[in-house]
């Protein structure tokens, strides 16, 4: 960090936050607020003079409430800018002045009540979000003690405990008493593993914190016993079975099970932990000095400003979605904006450092080219036929199309993904999507039932999820009914309700719209479109009195083969169900209602 | 009683009903009966 704020071509804002991101890859426009540090960063030498005679006294949050730090204070000890800080929430001094302490006693004069928020505009090629993780807070878990028993403590705490930093000076001591502990626990998976309470992921760094503490702790002090008690221990990596064995041969008991209860002995304020033994197959019981809950890694409680100014996607477990797992692995959803460390998945040093190194690999390739290569499908705007309704520009989950009340659409081209949603949702055939086009798409739709019409299914896949889904049944041999013709789009979302509807009109008995999970969705949340518009489709089919069950939708990931066919099974038998008479009145109907629809807009041309 | 939002699978035809969600996002709807994705808003 001290090289990267000594850096003369990094600038580094510290206690800052983005407001707005606009543009687009190669031409972002941020905007900063650079929040007041009420201390002139500059000339501050951090001697601490201010922090000697400020009265007030707050819980630190580096040291994770186990310390205390003024309300003028330094973060860390390594802290860059290494400059004072004043935390307005907790100063008396500064709005209005009542006590001024800090200024009085700064030589150097660097103490300035009146400074302000600065809002700082920059212009930048390309985005890396870095903002880090939380960790589980286990305050619900109330079978651990943690609210109620001094000398339970989450890993973090511990680090603070046993760190030369720490609030001891790394003297390892116990809250309840400030002795030594000698009979330590490690309970793993706290938060992380479970379906009820916390977080259903592996936290990933956990087992291996854990070896690394038991590590520590018989190093510095080897008459500890410690005791960790596990699911299942995950030393995956380059030396950490190593490790592990490492540990285990340094006297560290692991004990396969999680404990069941933790009690506290009044007089010792030892802990009684009941766990049972999975491996020996028996309770036991154990009389420990001290307690450590190993708890998991959460997305940041604060992400979502960040995340939607960044027009970013998130998984079902809230860390942010990558444009692609295996081949874009730090490429956000977002052309030109790019995933470091924890905020993408829970993540170890190493890792973080590896990815983060990609993601400035990726982003200098942008910022050193002279032109950019931009996605070859994307959508292009007919202005002789655009209305200037917007609702284009309401769907595009990038933000990429620009519309004003009547001026027609406009895309841009750079931001624009090529999901197709907007081509999908224009009611007046002024959206195309190149190499997608409205008459490809309806030309396969129409191939698709040319010939035995009433045997076939015809399934519309989205490329990154359901097609890779069925790709992944063949693959794996999965039987599923040869009869179904699958029309690959690149999203769901680019579905137009003409190619629905011009299946059935030529005899398809049963139509499938299927995209990726909604947390999976490859273009952000362009499949929420795709679910509005098969809900105004089973609303349409009823009222034209077909079966909305006739079309079917399903969310099917690449890795679903199993039920790609499981799927196209089922609705191979609801095909069979679809009477020829059914079949009949479904053509006339749609034929009249088409052309009705074609009456009303020349009409509506001619005026 | 909080206020319910009815749903009805267009696979298996198993009607059931939900909470009305706080916020007014959009979930993944799947029949709890036989899974499948294609459940459709009624009433």
């Amino acid at each position: 960090m001290m090289d990267a704020g000594r850096h003369p071509r990094i600038e580094l804002m510290t206690l800052s936050e983005v407001e707005e991101v606009n543009g687009y890859i190669g031409n972002f426009k941020v905007k900063v607020r650079k929040k007041a540090r009420y201390v002139d960063e500059k000339e501050c030498t951090a001697c601490g003079d201010c922090a000697d005679v400020c009265p007030v006294t707050y819980p630190d949050e580096y040291q994770v409430g186990l310390g205390t730090r003024k309300a003028v204070y330094i973060p860390f000890a390594q802290a860059v800018p290494s400059s004072y800080v004043i935390n307005p929430e907790n100063c008396l001094g500064s709005n209005p002045i009542a006590c001024g302490k800090c200024a009085e006693r700064c030589e150097k004069k660097c103490i300035d009540f009146d400074i302000q928020d600065e809002i700082v505009e920059l212009e930048v090629g390309a985005i890396i979000v870095a903002t880090g993780m939380d960790t589980y807070d286990p305050t619900e878990m109330d079978e651990y003690g943690y609210t109620r028993f001094q000398n339970v403590v989450t890993s973090l705490e511990f680090e603070r405990l046993i760190c030369a930093g720490g609030p001891t000076e790394g003297h390892f001591v116990r809250p309840g008493d400030m002795n030594r502990p000698k009979r330590i626990g490690f309970v793993q998976c706290v938060g992380s593993r479970m379906e009820n309470r916390g977080n259903p992921y592996c936290s990933n760094i956990c087992c291996m914190n854990t070896i690394k503490d038991s590590l520590l702790l018989k190093e510095h002090y080897p008459d500890t016993e410690i005791f960790v008690f596990y699911i299942d221990l995950r030393a995956f990596g380059k030396g950490f079975e190593d490790l592990l064995k490492r540990s285990r041969e340094a006297g560290v008991n692991y004990i396969r099970g999680l404990p069941g209860s933790v009690m506290e002995d009044p007089e010792t304020e030892n802990l009684i932990v009941d766990v049972e033994n999975t491996t020996a197959g028996r309770l036991e019981q154990y009389n420990l000095d001290m307690l450590v809950l190993s708890v998991g890694l959460e997305p940041r409680g604060d992400g979502d400003p960040l995340r939607q100014a960044l027009n970013l996607s998130k998984t079902s477990d809230g860390f942010l979605l990558e444009a692609h797992p295996k081949l874009r692995p730090v490429d956000a959803s977002t052309p030109g904006v790019f995933l470091a460390g924890c905020v993408e998945s829970p993540k170890d040093v190493k890792d973080s450092v590896t990815q983060a190194s990609a993601a400035v690999a990726r982003a200098s390739h942008i910022l050193t080219s002279d032109k950019l290569t931009v996605e070859a499908i994307t959508a292009t705007i007919d202005k002789e036929k655009c209305t200037a309704c917007g609702a284009c520009a309401k769907v595009c989950p990038y933000g990429a199309i620009r519309w004003e009340k009547k001026t027609p659409a406009e895309v841009i081209e750079a931001m624009c993904a090529g999901c197709g949603t907007c081509a999908a949702e224009c009611k007046f055939d002024a959206i195309n999507i190149k190499h997608f086009s409205d008459e490809a798409l309806m030309a396969q739709t129409e191939s698709a039932v040319a010939e035995n019409a009433s045997e076939r299914i015809v399934a519309f896949a989205c490329n990154w999820c359901s097609y890779a889904g069925g790709d992944g049944a063949g693959t794996s041999r999965l039987q599923y009914p040869p009869n179904a013709r699958i029309i690959r789009t690149m999203c769901s979302g680019r579905v137009d309700e003409r190619f629905v509807l011009r299946a059935f009109e030529l005899g398809a008995p049963i139509v499938l719209v299927s995209g990726c999970h909604f947390a999976d969705c490859h273009y952000i949340d362009a499949n929420r479109a795709t679910q509005r518009r098969v809900d105004k489709l089973w609303d349409k089919l009823e009222k034209l009195g077909i079966r909305p069950e006739r079309l079917q939708l399903e969310w099917i990931s690449a890795a679903e083969g199993q039920k790609f066919a499981t799927v196209m099974r089922e609705i191979e038998k609801m095909r069979q169900r679809v009477t020829a008479e059914e079949i009949e009145h479904t053509i006339k109907v749609l034929k009249e209602d088409r052309g009705k629809q074609e009456s009303k807009r020349k009409a509506k041309a001619k005026v | 009683m909080a206020e319910q939002d009815n749903f009805k699978c267009l696979r298996c035809g198993n009607e059931y009903s939900l909470p009305k969600p706080e916020k007014a996002t959009m979930e993944e709807r799947t029949c709890p009966k036989c899974r499948s994705n294609s459940v459709r808003k009624v009433g």
